[in-house]
């Protein structure tokens, strides 16, 4: 199965770990994060993005799910993009998530490196990060509207944000 | 590193099921006797997941849940993570603390207390019959009390799983209070090591 699907207008879809997935306006792209990085790509002229639910910094010749790690969702995402018709120029970048769960004690804190590996093929790229909500230590329910692309963020406890 | 993980046959999930029916079986008792015969707990599930479909197939959506987290450390290791929604969070520390529910929105130290340690008793319950099994201690860590989006939560707790494999193991178990389900879990997540581990003991048995 593809881990990149295309939303019909006006659907809402979950992203799941290690899924990417892309819609037109007016699709709305969500995922629920913890120290997975949700890495939003949108075109503001065309009004179409993407969104992957990243797990882990590097792949290393592992797995089969791209939109897993951060060195293959990326590179994924731009060939789907082009291949719906998206150019590369014009993109910008929205990331959020990367949280420490449970404290610094807490299992396999990998919030931090997704953060970072992000934020570096991003630049590599040449990719602007044009907003980001990230690390603390709270998951984040993230949402992509591909009408505007804005990217909604709540957190429990605390007032939603609009990157 | 990662290694291709030959998946797990129906018989190994079935073994599986097996030995983790007995530990809750354990839990279960443990549980009567902390809730003063009030509840009970079943093996609902053992079940080997796609890592992108876990959420969607155990219902765990971006509902706010009450958790209670323990960690196994080491290669041997894993996760449980007792899951609540508030109703049945709050109603379980009251039952414990003999207290009417507590309207208050922010949880009191006493009600997290009465929580913890419900984890506390499952996790040892739980890691006490896996012990046996596989004759090497598990000790789990302090019990973390959390109040979050359910997926963000499991999603932290299938890190070290989703490090090695594109799939993971999940056990799922349910709870009754006099005979009626009820919404509360425990899930546990055992690392591949262990999971390994426990299959190979489970063989040499049968």
């Amino acid at each position: 199965m593809s881990s990149c699907t295309i939303t019909q207008p006006a659907q809402k879809q979950n992203v799941g770990m290690g899924q990417t997935a892309l819609a037109k306006a007016p699709g709305l792209l969500c995922s629920v994060l913890g120290s997975c990085v949700g890495l939003a790509l949108y075109h503001p002229r065309l009004r179409t993005g993407a969104l992957a639910h990243i797990v882990l910094p590097t792949a290393s010749g592992r797995g089969a799910l791209p939109g897993k790690f951060a060195d293959t969702a990326l590179p994924h995402m731009l060939t789907e993009l082009l291949k719906a018709g998206i150019p590369r120029e014009g993109l910008v970048a929205k990331i959020a998530g990367g949280a420490c769960m449970f404290g610094v004690s807490g299992p396999l804190q990998i919030g931090d490196s997704n953060i970072e590996a992000v934020q570096t093929l991003l630049a590599k790229e040449n990719i602007r990060i044009i907003a980001k909500d990230v690390g603390g230590q709270k998951g984040r329910r993230v949402t992509l509207d591909c009408s505007t692309g804005e990217l909604l963020v709540e957190i429990a406890g605390h007032p939603k944000k609009v990157l | 590193m990662m290694r291709n993980r030959t998946r797990p046959c129906r018989t190994d999930l079935e073994i599986l099921r097996q030995l983790l029916a007995s530990a809750t079986h354990d839990a279960s008792a443990a549980m009567s006797r902390w809730t003063d015969g009030l509840i009970t707990l079943t093996l609902d599930e053992v079940r080997e997941l796609p890592l992108d479909r876990v959420c969607s197939e155990l219902n765990i959506d971006d509902s706010l849940l009450t958790m209670v987290v323990l960690s196994l450390e080491g290669e041997l290791g894993g996760e449980m993570i007792l899951t609540f929604d508030e109703e049945n969070g709050r109603q379980l520390a009251a039952s414990l603390l003999g207290r009417e529910v507590n309207a208050d929105p922010e949880w009191s130290e006493l009600e997290k207390s009465a929580l913890t340690e419900t984890g506390n008793i499952l996790a040892c319950a739980y890691m006490n019959a896996v012990t046996r099994l596989i004759d090497h201690e598990l000790v789990p860590s302090a019990p973390y009390f959390v109040r979050d989006f359910g997926a963000s939560v499991l999603e932290q707790a299938l890190m070290v799983q989703a490090m090695t494999s594109d799939a993971v193991l999940i056990c799922r178990t349910g709870f009754h209070r006099e005979g009626e389900q009820l919404n509360w879990h425990v899930l546990f997540v055992p690392t591949e090591a262990l999971r390994d581990r426990m299959g190979d003991a489970l063989h040499a048995r049968v």
